[in-house]
């Protein structure tokens, strides 16, 4: 048998909505003056109470899901709030509470970063808050020292404080958008539901926002890392959310002996494999497949894809992650034979957006005789679990195969609301439609037009990938048929096209 | 309780009965259906137990057999000291043997003809005391097609040897894949509740003495058994008759139905006739060679009306499904005519039925060894559908995506292939430092030569460049091109062996 490739599944710190049946055990009042920490520090660590509305990916016309949470967060500046944005995603109310009061100052999100999973909120009315003192931020935590998580977790309604050691600094997956890896430290401190958006203290400043948990393992805790913090921090100094930026490479590591040889690399020349370029990404006509990157920033890259930084050996994105859209990068490389210094300007990358969650958008979708269409992504992909392999196929490889180019979004069939002019209709869902009378489909919008003319023809002919035996819709007959399943089926709105 | 009273009584039957008279005995029970109502002694006589030993091939490590299975079954016991049993327990056997009734006699049998698609196998004794062995034994006759509402039993044996008939009744026909997958061939469904014993992988089911069919399932849920068809049978021992076995007839299309009435009325179809809309031609296939188009409507296959899901009526079992007339009724180099709707237009067209062409994925590979190339660590094989399944259960979801897509959309893959030759595994060697993680990536060339297959793999691997280098290219990657140094990997090679992989290829 064969076993297929091991995932660690990292598991969400999701914060949970109601108290669920725990067992309560009294604790010991905390010493008076043990802590560096006075009564006004703890002040300025906030409860945050989020009502949310989580939109419905399966049924996209509908008002979603009601319901809410609790979350950490803290004071860093005058009316700033930070947290995590999973704390305050989807939010349609968020309430902010102080330690020791039980006044709900209404809030807000100033700035909201999915993809590094940090928010900034402000309160309408900053004046109660105005005696606190808000929170420095710190550095990176060495390994092996203390940490003091503080927060509302679950198991009771008070301020909670629990204390580890750094255990671990990698490199890791954001679980919030599911697809972003930055800097993550693990610690072995309990973090839990509610601790999300709180405050990792070391030296009474901030070392990481508390942000995840492994459901997998005990005692690991893991949270964002300062750098990270400070880079949103900075992004968000011009009013606007620039989102990360990304070499587009894929590297290869060059420890093969005959790859080397091949290369004409000796046994201690550095340098990575460019294995893959991303089309249109930063790197796009900067790179080629088969170069060799030698040096990024004038940091030295080694056979692993490493650099130096600070005495650690680091990832060599670790440079990138710092910098901002319109940065300039320089990189040394080797191409065929021959060493050349190059550089790209990074910039976002929006096509890859499709492998992240989105958050606080509502769902695109457009209906046509009970056929309900939607472009896919992974919010779509996560409400539906894909199973047809062209599908899978082209979710996998829009942005290494370039289809974004020529397909803005690849419209899935999700759906087909039973009617009699499609009760026949059968194997079609759960694929990708290929083209409306003839034309290729390449955004919703569009397959929205060519499903909506001026003109109605004869008939609406529906091309599956896949699929040879195409959707028949009888063109004098689509109109009433639309209009029943919307009246049948409590369609409020037939389409929804914006981003 | 009454379970208990049930079989004894069962028992009592049986032995009264194999004294002599064979009549319903009517003190046995008052439930008649599990009577036996057949000479007991013809069962003793006139099926053997067959003994099968299974292994299939590790798909991981492909010159490894996995750990064998045993399968006993009831064969039918044909002329000429032939027994017909299932493909299934008759494929990848390393060793199978005939046992008689009371387990006092043994040999050894080899398959002579064996019909994976069918699922039908025919066995001859191999060596040994063959006269010894089929004496006293009756062969069964193969009897002519049964009818809906006929009385058929199930004949199987207590491990004593004792004879168990079950009586069963035919509640329908159908057309079922009871073996390699995508195969379908005309199989009664016959309600009878069976009981567990001894030798019951697959069972001989006879009406009037004689042999009708062969079971190929039951379900105890719905007590339904499956038995193949007498005509199936009887084709299959036709086809054996002159020592080459030839296997079924294929037309080679893929159909949909016509039932959606918008779908009729944009393919001009008018309610008086039902139809088959072509979706795909297989390449080489009876089907293209005739002229078939996609997006044809075949109306009539042999004069008979093809209605709008595909069934016909047939004279004897009513409506069915239309394949049996291409699979069912016919053999390879038969002529067939059909009638199909192109543009609304009436052609009629008349196809010579052949075996199915060459596949890039076969749909299985039973009997026989995956073929392989180790070299250096690289773990090199042909893909299969077998390959695939060996990720288990949930292989279309599990099994890695780009192999599936092969699977899927073989048309893509299939210039300058034979077969599709992929990296499955890399076993970490000094030749394969730093790529123990390349797996299931699609071989396009090595060492520039494009690779249609393993022997063509092998081939190209025997001219490194001249800077002592191997290179491998890949379908997609990343990486796309790696290199492999030949002096090293054959050093490799030479420890491999020394470590117990038995053989570095088999093409």
């Amino acid at each position: 048998m064969i076993k297929p490739p091991f995932y660690a599944a990292l598991a969400l710190l999701a914060p949970l909505t109601a108290a669920t049946a725990q067992q309560k055990n009294p604790l010991a009042p905390l010493p008076a003056q043990t802590s560096a920490l006075t009564q006004n520090n703890y002040g300025s660590i906030i409860r945050i109470e989020a009502a949310t509305q989580v939109p419905d990916y399966r049924e996209p016309w509908k008002a979603g899901r009601f319901s809410g949470g609790i979350g950490t967060g803290f004071l860093i500046g005058h009316n700033r709030f930070l947290t995590n944005a999973h704390v305050v995603s989807n939010a349609r109310r968020l309430l902010i509470t102080v330690h020791g009061s039980p006044r709900k100052h209404p809030a807000k999100i100033v700035h909201i970063a999915h993809d590094c999973d940090l928010a900034l909120l402000e309160v309408e009315n900053f004046m109660p808050f105005l005696g606190l003192t808000p929170l420095q931020i710190g550095n990176v935590p060495k390994l092996e020292s203390q940490v003091r998580v503080i927060g509302y977790p679950v198991g009771g309604n008070r301020i909670s404080v629990t204390r580890g050691v750094v255990s671990r600094i990698d490199f890791n997956t954001y679980s919030h958008s599911r697809s972003d890896q930055h800097l993550v430290v693990q610690i072995d401190a309990a973090i839990n539901p509610g601790n999300s958006g709180g405050p990792v203290l070391q030296n009474g400043k901030v070392a990481g926002v508390a942000f995840q948990g492994l459901r997998s393992a005990d005692n690991t805790g893991y949270m964002i890392p300062t750098p990270v913090v400070k880079r949103f921090l900075k992004d968000i100094e011009d009013g606007h959310y620039d989102q990360y930026v990304d070499l587009g490479i894929n590297s290869f590591p060059m420890f093969n002996p005959a790859m080397r040889k091949k290369f004409g690399l000796d046994q201690n020349s550095p340098g990575v494999l460019v294995a893959s370029v991303t089309p249109d990404g930063p790197c796009d006509g900067v790179l080629k497949n088969n170069d060799i990157l030698t040096a990024i920033n004038g940091n030295a890259v080694d056979a692993a894809g490493n650099i130096l930084i600070d005495g650690e050996k680091v990832n060599m994105n670790e440079i990138v992650e710092r910098k901002f859209s319109g940065d300039s990068i320089q990189l040394n490389i080797i191409r065929a034979g021959k060493p050349l210094s190059v550089s790209c300007t990074l910039k976002p990358f929006p096509p890859s957006r499709m492998y992240a969650a989105q958050y606080g958008v509502k769902p695109r979708f457009t209906t046509f005789a009970g056929l309900v269409l939607q472009p896919l992504d992974r919010n779509l992909y996560a409400a539906h679990s894909f199973t047809n392999t062209r599908v899978r196929r082209l979710f996998t490889h829009y942005v290494d195969e370039a289809i974004f180019k020529h397909r803005k979004d690849i419209v899935i069939l999700t759906r087909v609301l039973a009617d009699p002019v499609n009760t026949h209709v059968s194997g079609h869902v759960g694929t990708a439609v290929k083209s409306i009378n003839g034309e290729k489909v390449t955004s919703l919008e569009q397959a929205h037009a060519l499903l909506h003319p001026k003109d109605t023809p004869e008939f609406f002919i529906i091309q599956c990938e896949g699929i040879e035996r195409p959707i028949v819709i009888p063109g004098d007959q689509a109109a009433e048929a639309s209009q029943r399943t919307q009246t049948n089926y409590g369609i409020s709105t037939p389409s929804h096209l914006d981003q | 309780m009454k379970f208990l009273t049930f079989i004894i009584t069962l028992f009592a039957v049986a032995s009264c009965c194999d004294k002599k008279s064979c009549t319903i005995n009517k003190d046995a029970s008052a439930d008649d259906s599990t009577v036996v109502f057949h000479p007991p002694r013809s069962v003793q006589t006139s099926v053997v137990r067959i003994n099968s030993t299974l292994q299939t091939w590790s798909a991981a490590q492909p010159w490894d057999k996995s750990a064998p299975k045993k399968r006993r079954a009831l064969g039918a016991l044909l002329s000429d000291n032939r027994v017909l049993t299932t493909a299934e327990m008759a494929t990848n056997v390393t060793y199978i043997e005939l046992e008689n009734a009371d387990s006092t006699r043994r040999i050894p049998a080899k398959v002579i003809a064996i019909d994976y698609e069918a699922n039908l196998a025919l066995l001859e004794p191999d060596n040994g005391d063959t006269q010894g062995f089929f004496k006293g034994l009756k062969p069964l006759t193969l009897g002519s097609p049964a009818k809906i509402g006929d009385e058929v039993s199930v004949w199987q044996l207590e491990e004593n040897g004792m004879p168990l008939v079950t009586r069963a009744t035919i509640q329908g026909v159908d057309i079922v894949s009871s073996f390699a997958q995508g195969h379908y061939f005309l199989t009664y469904e016959v309600k009878g509740s069976m009981q567990s014993s001894t030798s019951s992988f697959t069972l001989p089911v006879i009406r009037n003495n004689q042999l009708l069919g062969l079971l190929t399932s039951y379900s105890a849920k719905d007590q339904i058994i499956d038995v193949m068809a007498p005509e199936i049978i009887a084709a299959f021992l036709a086809d054996t008759a002159d020592k080459k076995y030839e296997g079924f007839p294929s037309l080679g299309i893929a159909i949909s139905s016509t039932v959606d009435p918008n779908f009729r009325t944009w393919l001009k179809l008018s309610d008086d006739v039902g139809g088959l809309y072509v979706t795909r031609i297989r390449k080489n296939s009876a089907a293209e060679k005739a002229g078939i188009e996609k997006g044809d409507v075949i109306i009539q296959i042999d004069n008979k009306d093809i209605g709008r899901r595909g069934y016909y009526s047939d004279a004897n079992y009513g409506k069915l499904f239309w394949s049996h007339l291409i699979r069912g009724t016919h053999k390879v180099g038969d002529s067939i005519n059909l009638t199909v709707l192109r543009n609304g237009d009436e052609k009629k067209i008349t196809a010579t039925l052949a075996r199915p062409g060459k596949r890039l994925i076969a749909s299985h590979t039973f009997d026989q060894a995956p073929r392989y190339l180790v070299k250096g660590g690289f773990i090199f094989q042909e893909l299969t559908a077998t390959y695939l399944k060996a990720f288990g259960k949930d292989w279309e979801s599990k099994a890695p995506l780009n192999l599936l897509d092969v699977i899927s959309s073989p048309e893509d893959y299939e210039e300058g292939r034979n077969k599709l030759v992929f990296l499955s595994a890399t076993i970490p060697t000094p030749a394969t430092t730093g790529y123990e993680r390349l797996r299931n990536f699609i071989v396009n060339k090595v060492n520039g030569q494009p690779i249609a297959d393993i022997p063509s793999l092998i081939k190209a691997f025997q001219a490194a460049g001249p800077d002592g280098l191997h290179t491998i290219e890949f379908a997609h990657g990343p990486p796309k091109t790696i290199f492999l140094d030949a002096t090293a990997s054959d050093l490799v090679d030479t420890e491999l062996i020394n470590r117990g992989i038995p053989e570095l290829s088999r093409d």
